[in-house]
């Protein structure tokens, strides 16, 4: 039976439903814990995503991944008791990136010369979190993390994203976890670095290719033919940055026609609580609620969009 | 009326007693609390650090300040009850160790924002603990160079310096041409900074220590025990007596200007420390070098309670 690893345990694949797969729970900025103008009440936080992800349970989603890594909020014991409470099954995540979001302990650490970490020490950091448990820091280990998640800075991918992004194919090859990879400045070939390590294009999801750049150089249909699985993960967003829903939607039925229904996600990247940075706060069930039909008006298919919301992310997140 | 802000709430000057300047409670690179290779209990935490605080105050310390910086494992609440339960009186500090161990948060952050963090740690208290900051720590990240974030984070403590009274505390005094232009810049006496780790067997060289006494900085030969004699020597380490002369050499003519300590941890957050170095280098090493190398009793108490006295003391 395929399991998908949730911050209360291994569930069974066929059980996780509707699933938005790269979303944000709490996301802070590192540091900004530290901040004096920040404050971080626990109670308050929960009493949020609880309200968000309820919604989101009421508009049909079951499942939510918190896709922003080891580094950047994820609070476990938090999720464990908002997944406990909500009946949402949450998969949170391990991996970093991109560069500039590191701590100094990979960037100059206390050697002579102070060189960056290499992808094995990434590989070994990142697969602990899935074999032994998600690190709660200088505290314990708690759960296994479902998904290895990382990003290339928007420049193009810097020599440590790529040990991040090589370490993370790693992690996926040994723990049967997939990879997301955020990609800089050109998808395909940042998947290529992913796929250079041997881990195979059906267990690698790339976020933004609703990015306009993205679009416009091909990119959705690129990497779907390389067989990964293609996020349009700025649902709901339109800015110049990104493409509109509607522009979205057509290239979801393009990417159909052209016999890739298998390989799309969707997702919003909303964030439930955003410290230190802007939020985006936008209903998880969006996609659900009003993607979708938007969509099938324009000529999704039933079948086609329940493969999309519940078969796709089911395939993508099972340990393999 | 002359203080200085400890972990357990202002003090009289007069109480500090013996110095240690620059030393760590537990130091790490920011990230490093996500590697459990160092993680370590509680209550291992608190046996390897006990003891030494204990021996600090049995010899006559007094005062330990830490320089550990806001990413770098800081934690107020635990130096509380460490002081609380030792009797020594710990100074805690704002600021950053050097540009690259400030988190994304902070190294985004503008001269502004970072002068706002500094004053607020000073003056309100750092996080939630009450506990409000002595020293501000500012530094030159690795590469010999000061980076644009190294000069933002010396210019917001300047203005927080100027502000609240509280001195500057530097890892490492290389470039210091860049350094002294940003306080002169802001109109902060150099008496308020001390150039810190010109003693290290890698800056040494390089750190033109007495041209920043001259023109007015205090200066920190305050890595003393990272001796190349050790077993397992850190990079930086440096030969003992080559240290010691150079310290020896400079004090005189610079005794005014001058502070010493170990910079050890007690208990090492993310690196594996340096065995057999604690902060009671000072009194099992140090003090008794500096005796048999002829200082008087006097220029000891100017070295380890004076100048830090001065130094320390909130300026308003």
């Amino acid at each position: 039976m395929n399991t998908v690893n949730t911050v209360l345990g291994p569930v069974a694949a066929d059980a996780l439903g509707i699933v938005a797969v790269h979303e944000a729970l709490l996301s802070v900025v590192p540091g900004a814990e530290h901040a004096y103008d920040v404050t971080i009440d626990r109670a308050e936080i929960f009493e949020i995503l609880a309200r968000k992800l309820t919604a989101f349970r009421d508009s049909g989603g079951t499942t939510i991944v918190d896709s922003t890594g080891m580094f950047h909020g994820r609070d476990v014991r938090l999720y464990e008791a908002l997944s406990r409470s909500t009946g949402v099954h949450i998969v949170a995540s391990t991996g970093m990136g991109p560069e500039e979001m590191l701590g100094g302990y990979f960037l100059t650490p206390q050697t002579n010369p102070p060189t960056p970490w290499p992808a094995e020490k990434f590989a070994d950091l990142f697969g602990k979190e899935i074999t032994e448990g998600m690190v709660v820091p200088r505290v314990e280990r708690r759960g296994a993390a479902g998904l290895v998640a990382t990003t290339a800075t928007r420049d193009g991918m810097t020599a440590t994203d790529e040990s991040l992004a090589r370490g993370a194919a790693r992690t996926a090859l040994i723990t049967g976890v997939p990879v997301s990879l955020r990609f800089g400045a050109d998808a395909v070939r940042d998947l290529g670095i992913v796929l250079g390590e041997g881990l195979t294009a059906d267990r690698v999801v790339v976020g933004g290719l609703d990015r306009r750049d993205a679009v416009a150089a091909g990119a959705p249909l690129a990497v779907a033919r390389r067989g990964a699985y293609v996020a349009l993960d700025h649902v709901g967003v339109d800015d110049d940055e990104h493409i509109s829903d509607h522009e979205r939607a057509a290239l979801v039925i393009a990417l159909v026609e052209a016999g890739h229904a298998d390989r799309i996600l969707l997702s919003s990247n909303a964030i439930g609580v955003a410290k230190g940075h802007p939020d985006h706060d936008l209903p998880y069930g969006y996609v659900v609620s009003s993607f979708v039909p938007l969509a099938q008006s324009l000529g999704l298919s039933d079948d086609d969009a329940r493969r999309i919301l519940v078969d796709n992310p089911r395939e993508l997140l099972s340990v393999r | 009326m002359s203080r200085v802000n400890t972990v357990l709430g202002a003090i009289p000057t007069e109480e500090l007693g013996l110095v240690a300047i620059h030393e760590h409670i537990g130091y790490g690179m920011p990230g490093s609390e996500l590697d459990t290779r160092w993680w370590k209990t509680p209550e291992v935490r608190y046996a390897e650090t006990v003891p030494k605080l204990r021996a600090f105050h049995e010899c006559g310390g007094g005062t330990f300040v830490d320089a550990t910086g806001i990413c770098n494992g800081r934690d107020v609440d635990y130096y509380r009850s460490l002081s609380a339960k030792t009797g020594v009186h710990i100074v805690a500090c704002t600021g950053f160790v050097g540009g690259d161990t400030a988190l994304p948060h902070f190294a985004r952050a503008s001269v502004e924002y970072l002068t706002r963090q500094f004053v607020h740690e000073i003056t309100v208290g750092i996080g939630d603990t009450g506990s409000r900051a002595g020293v501000i720590k500012v530094g030159v990240s690795r590469g010999g160079r000061m980076t644009d974030l190294d000069k933002r984070i010396y210019r917001a403590a300047a203005r927080a310096a100027l502000t609240t009274g509280v001195p500057i505390l530097t890892h490492l005094a290389i470039d210091a041409e860049n350094a002294l232009a940003i306080f002169g810049e802001e109109g902060l006496p150099l008496d308020r900074v001390l150039f810190g780790h010109v003693d290290d067997g890698v800056n040494a060289d390089k750190t033109r220590a007495t041209w920043i006494a001259e023109q007015g900085g205090r200066i920190g030969f305050d890595t003393f025990g990272y001796e190349t004699e050790l077993e397992d020597p850190p990079f930086w380490a440096r030969p003992r007596k080559e240290r010691l002369d150079h310290f020896l050499r400079f004090i005189d003519g610079h005794l005014d200007k001058v502070l010493a300590s170990a910079d050890a941890n007690c208990s090492p957050l993310g690196w594996p420390g340096v065995k057999g170095h604690t902060v009671n280098y000072i009194f099992e090493d140090l003090i008794p070098d500096l005796r048999a190398a002829g200082l008087e009793e006097a220029d000891i108490t100017t070295i380890f309670v004076d100048n830090p006295a001065d130094f320390l003391t909130i300026q308003n």
